[in-house]
Order: structure tokens, then sequence, then C-alpha cells
């Protein structure tokens, strides 16, 4: 132990120097932080717009829709995602495998129990045990889909898509039963990105073919789109998307602002995500192109089986670090738009007769920042376990 | 005798009797920019023969067997593969790489699909055959290649030697007509060079028809129904190894065989 510290904290005066003054640094942050949450911390702003933050003034006999979703998805996550072991896998002990699972999902139970506490009804504690239930029961069919012989013999496309089914049903459920005016809350930060990212992903991956097509007409619609929306701030497509519209489309029918958000957020990740797609397919050696013509494959063939497949799986760090920059950008809907989105919420409600004037947005926003930081970070090591799950026999 | 194998390779006019040849090249150009890599080429390939092409490197081997399978494409001349020419016609591309298998340099195996599945690819996608169908052939030409054992893993798992194994299988899969090979052991360690060549033999011996660009000498003197060598994009002379190795006719021949023996 002493050795340890001797040789990785103060090897050389400097290395001593550096180590007391960011130990002295990374102490002082945390205990700011641990005050500010434990003590100086109002959190009353939050417990009474629990609500209001999360889902905005939905109507509350229709919030069962939302619950339902929320279930759905914990569902898909676990049936579709879990488990399965790298063939070459070592085996880890029980204590290893608990470390994973509270490295894994620690910080989501941490923010359900959070807002449980926070919520303080037994509705919210009922959804909570749903979600929990739901993600069991997702987890037993998928063990049960390696054991039990006739489900073995499911295809994978077809199990992927029996499991996602609920949550897509609900989701669609919800969007044509709710007012869209109604919504609000982070719920609307939540489904804006989920759309935009489901829609982009496909249109992103046509922009990077068509970049690298054959056919010039192609290449020049393709290039001409990527470079104009690469080159125009979010911010003022948003605007755009507001403002534009009502020259060319009469108000009563022109479509509501949370269509014309996911519309802008679909279209600008999409040039981003072609370019990152297209960085991708140049990585692929130009063998693999000839092993696949050379055998007989019709380009299309060795474009879908072959090149993109491989380039996808070699650029999940970039594409879900466009995913995750949409699903924090969902916020400027709120300025460009009035969306009332978690953010606008947030501020809103330091307006109310109770907390005005009092300087209670730092716990607004923190809390913000908490669901979004929550978010961010089970996408990013979610899409780590992917890479190494896929990258089996790629070295 | 050598005067006749030399005309057989090179001379041909017209459609002249010549049913038995799998490949035809007849005045063949090839040119990259300003440097022609291939000049004026005449070169046939018979039934069940196998035709080793040596020489230096740049010499417009690979070139030349590339062109076979349009990998690339030729300036001028005529390239007729199994009855079928090559034009810019893609469904006459389509129909000559069903019948020619390729083995690369570098194996190119497909990294992200099992072994299995990379042999199973041609059969099942290009000639629509069921699944169950397609992977009991994959298996079936794994065993001939003598790897059947490895069908489950990736192919980065495998050694050299057994990736380039799987390369052949995944040729032969196709069931070609003929197996175009482009230096497939330059890129594998020395101690597992001979398990390819061997695979090679075997197939030579049970009638494959091939055409294999080699710096393996002893191989080809083995092998080779007839020995091409080629410089500087042309075709300098062709023979019987026996011929060709033991008592070369131009200079250039002599000057590359002594460089490398």
């Amino acid at each position: 132990m002493t050795t340890w510290i001797r040789r990785n904290l103060f090897r050389t005066w400097w290395d001593g120097v550096l180590t007391v003054v960011f130990g002295a640094l990374s102490i002082w942050v945390l205990w700011s932080l641990v005050e500010f949450v434990l003590i100086t911390g109002r959190w009353e702003i939050i417990e009474v717009n629990l609500k209001l933050l999360l889902v905005g003034r939905f109507p509350a006999e229709q919030l069962w829709l939302v619950n339902a979703s929320v279930m759905a998805i914990a569902f898909w996550l676990t049936a579709a995602l879990g488990g399965k072991q790298a063939p070459d896998a070592p085996v880890r002990s029980p204590l290893a495998k608990f470390g994973g699972f509270v490295q894994r999902f620690g910080l989501v139970i941490a923010l359900g129990i959070l807002l449980v506490v926070l919520a303080g009804t037994q509705s919210s504690l009922a959804v909570a045990g749903g979600v929990v239930a739901a993600l069991l029961a997702g987890r037993g069919l998928n063990i049960a889909r390696r054991r039990v012989k006739g489900l073995t013999r499911i295809p994978g496309v077809i199990w992927q898509i029996l499991v996602l089914s609920p949550a897509v049903a609900l989701i669609a459920l919800t969007l044509m039963n709710a007012d869209l005016e109604l919504w609000g809350g982070f719920l609307i930060n939540f489904y804006i990105a989920i759309i935009s990212i489901v829609l982009c992903f496909p249109l992103g991956v046509l922009l990077a073919l068509g970049r690298k097509s054959t056919l010039p007409i192609v290449r020049l619609i393709s290039t001409t789109y990527i470079e104009l929306i690469r080159g125009a701030p979010l911010f003022v497509l948003l605007l755009l998307s507001g403002v534009a519209l009502e020259f060319f489309v009469p108000p009563d029918i022109a479509p509501g602002s949370v269509f014309r958000a996911v519309t802008v957020f679909t279209l600008f990740t999409a040039a981003y995500l072609a370019e990152i797609v297209r960085g991708g397919l140049q990585s692929i050696p130009k063998g693999q192109l000839e092993a696949g013509k050379a055998i007989g494959l019709s380009t299309w063939k060795i474009t879908f089986l072959i090149t993109l497949p491989q380039a996808l799986r070699n650029v999940i760090p970039a594409q879900i670090g466009q995913f995750i920059s949409l699903f924090k950008d969902t916020t400027l809907a709120g300025a460009a738009l009035s969306i009332v989105e978690v953010l606008k919420v947030s501020e809103a409600i330091t307006k109310q007769d109770d907390f005005l004037g009092k300087g209670y947005i730092y716990e607004s926003l923190a809390f913000v920042s908490l669901l979004f930081w929550v978010g961010s970070y089970v996408m990013s090591r979610e899409s780590q376990r992917l890479e190494k799950r896929l990258g089996v026999g790629q070295r | 005798m050598s005067e006749k194998v030399f005309t057989d390779a090179t001379v041909m006019s017209g459609n002249r009797n010549d049913e038995d040849a799998i490949v035809t090249m007849q005045g063949v150009y090839k040119r990259f920019k300003d440097f022609e890599a291939l000049k004026d080429i005449n070169f046939r390939v018979g039934t069940q023969e196998v035709v080793v092409i040596i020489g230096p490197s740049g010499s417009g081997k690979s070139t030349l067997i590339r062109c076979i399978n349009r990998l690339e494409e030729h300036d001028d001349g005529r390239i007729v593969v199994d009855g079928t020419e090559l034009t810019m016609d893609i469904r006459n591309i389509q129909e000559i790489r069903k019948e020619t298998g390729m083995v690369f340099q570098n194996f190119n195996l497909f990294p992200h699909l099992t072994v299995l599945t990379n042999v199973a690819m041609g059969p099942r996608q290009v000639r629509n055959m069921p699944k169950s169908e397609a992977e009991a052939l994959a298996m079936e030409h794994l065993t001939r290649v003598k790897i059947p054992e490895q069908a489950d893993k990736y192919p980065s798992q495998l050694s050299g030697g057994q990736q380039q194994r799987v390369a052949i299988a995944r040729a032969l899969a196709m069931k070609p007509k003929v197996m175009l090979f482009d230096e497939p052991t330059s890129a594998l360690d020395p101690e597992m060079i001979n398990e390819v060549l061997d695979a090679i033999k075997e197939l030579a011996q049970e009638g494959m028809t091939m055409v294999v660009v080699t710096h393996e000498m002893g191989f080809a003197r083995e092998v080779a129904d007839r020995v091409v060598f080629m410089a500087d994009g042309e075709i300098v002379e062709v023979g019987t190894p026996k011929e060709l190795f033991d008592n070369p006719r131009e200079e250039r021949t002599k000057k590359f065989l002594s460089q490398i023996l």
C-alpha cells in the first residue's frame, strides 16, 4: 500500500505537488457538491413540481400510457440487449457479477429511488415496481430464449421485432391519444430524442451511401444536403422551422411545434451521422469489396452484407456521441419553438409565487442536469458494451 | 514441341478452334494513367490446365489475373471466360464472376462473419440456395481444405494458413470453372506456406483449372502444366516447367531465374 502510494502519487517532488493540489481540489469540489445536495439545497421546489418537470401538463387520466411505455422500454432493454456472453469471456465470481450489475444499473436505480422519494406517492412506487417487474420479465425471457428449445429457433430479427413491438405500440398510442400541446417536461425531450434518433439513423446511412454513389446526381444531392445542413447552427434551423413555415402554409394546417422540432433534429443529425458513417465506410479495406465482387455478389449485397455492417460497427462510439448530443440539444427546442420541455419548465417553476426571487434556479437546473447526465451516461456505457460484444472476432 | 506450346499460349487469331479454352485473352492492354501495366497480352487457359505466372514485382502478373474477373477493367483487346466475353454489361461480369473463384494475397475474409457464413455467403446470396443447403455445402468444402472444426470461429481467431484455406473453400463453394490465385502464400509465415500449397496441389490433382501467380518456384515446377514468365507488362516466355526453368530461351527469363534461384 505505501509502496503503491509512493510509486503512483509521490514519485518525484513535482508528482507530489500535483497530487496535493489536485487532491485538495477534488475534495473541495466533492465537499461543495455534498453540501449543496444535502445541506444548502432547497429541494422542495423539485418535490412540488416533479410532475411538471417530468411530464408537463400531461392529463393525469392518460398518464398510465406514459408509465406503460416506460415499462415496455425497460422490458425491451433486458429482453433484447441482455447478456449473451462472448464465447471466450472469463467466468466471473458472484461478487464481480454484482459489481458489474451495480456499475451498469446502479445510477439508474439510484435515480429511480430518488424520483420515488421526491414524488412520495403510492402510485409512483407502483410504477417503480412495474419497471422492476418489466426488467425481470425481459431478463427471464432473454434467458429462456437461449435455453428453451422452441424459442431458440426463432430467428434473431423476428425476436428483436417481437420484444420491441410493445414499446413501439405504446409510444405510438401515446402520440395518437394525448394532446401534444399539453405535453411537456422531460417526457418531451425524451420522445423528441428517441423519435429523431430512430428516424435520422436510416436517413444518415442513405446519405452516406449517396455521397459515395457512382451516380453523379445522387452524389451531388447528398453532398449538397450534408454541407448545407452542417453549415447552419442547429438553433437557427430550429428558429427557421418555427417561422419560415408560416410563409408557405396557413397556420391552421401547419404542423405543431413538436413535429417541427422532430423534423429539424432528424434532418440535422442525419447530416452529421452521414459523415460519421462515410468515415466508417472509408475505413473498410478495399479487399473486402474485391472479395465480395469475386464471389459474384451484387453491389447492393456487398454494401448491406459486407461493408456497411463493418462500417457501422467501427463507428459506434461516434454514432452514440452524436445521439447523446441530440438528446441534450433537445433543450434548445424550448427557447426556439416555445415547446414546454424540461429546461423551460425548470425556469418557469422558479417564477411561481412560492419560489420567485429566491434563487431557486440552482436547484432547478441541478435537477435537470442530473436527468440528462444519467441519460447520457447510460447511453455511453451501453454503447461500450455493445461495441465489446460486436467486437467478437475483430481485432 | 516447345514451339507448339508457345504458339498455343500466345498466338491466337480470330475464333480458331478453341472450344476447350476456359480463359482466352487477345491483344489485351491495361493502362494506369501513363503507365502501361499490360501490353498486348495473348493468353489462353484450357480445361483442367494449371498455369503458373511468374515474374518480378510490377511486371503485371496480378493485373493480368485481376482482369480475368474484372477487378481491373482492361482498356483494349478481348477477354472471354467460359464463352462469355467481358464487356461493360454488368450481367456478363456477374456471370463470369460466378464461374471464377479468386484467392487473394491478404485472404480478405469477412471479419464480421463466422468461417461457415463466409464460405456459405456465395452459394446463399449469389446462387440463392436455402440456408441449410448452403451451410451443408460450406461444411463440405471446409472439410475439403481440412478445417471443418473451425466453422464457428471468426477469421481473426485463425492462423494465416487456416484463413487462406477458408478463403480457398469460400471460392470453391461457388463451384467455379476456374480458380485464380493471386500470390496466395506471400502474406504467410514460412511455416504455414506448405499447408496452403498442399491444398492447392490437391485441387490440381482433382482436375481444377487454375491460374496461379506465385513466387514459389518449387511449387510451380511441381504443379504447373505451363509456366508463363512476365516482365514489364508483357508475356516474355511460355513453356512447360522443365523448358522454362531448365532451358530458358529469353535473356530476361535467364536473368530473373538467376536472381531468384
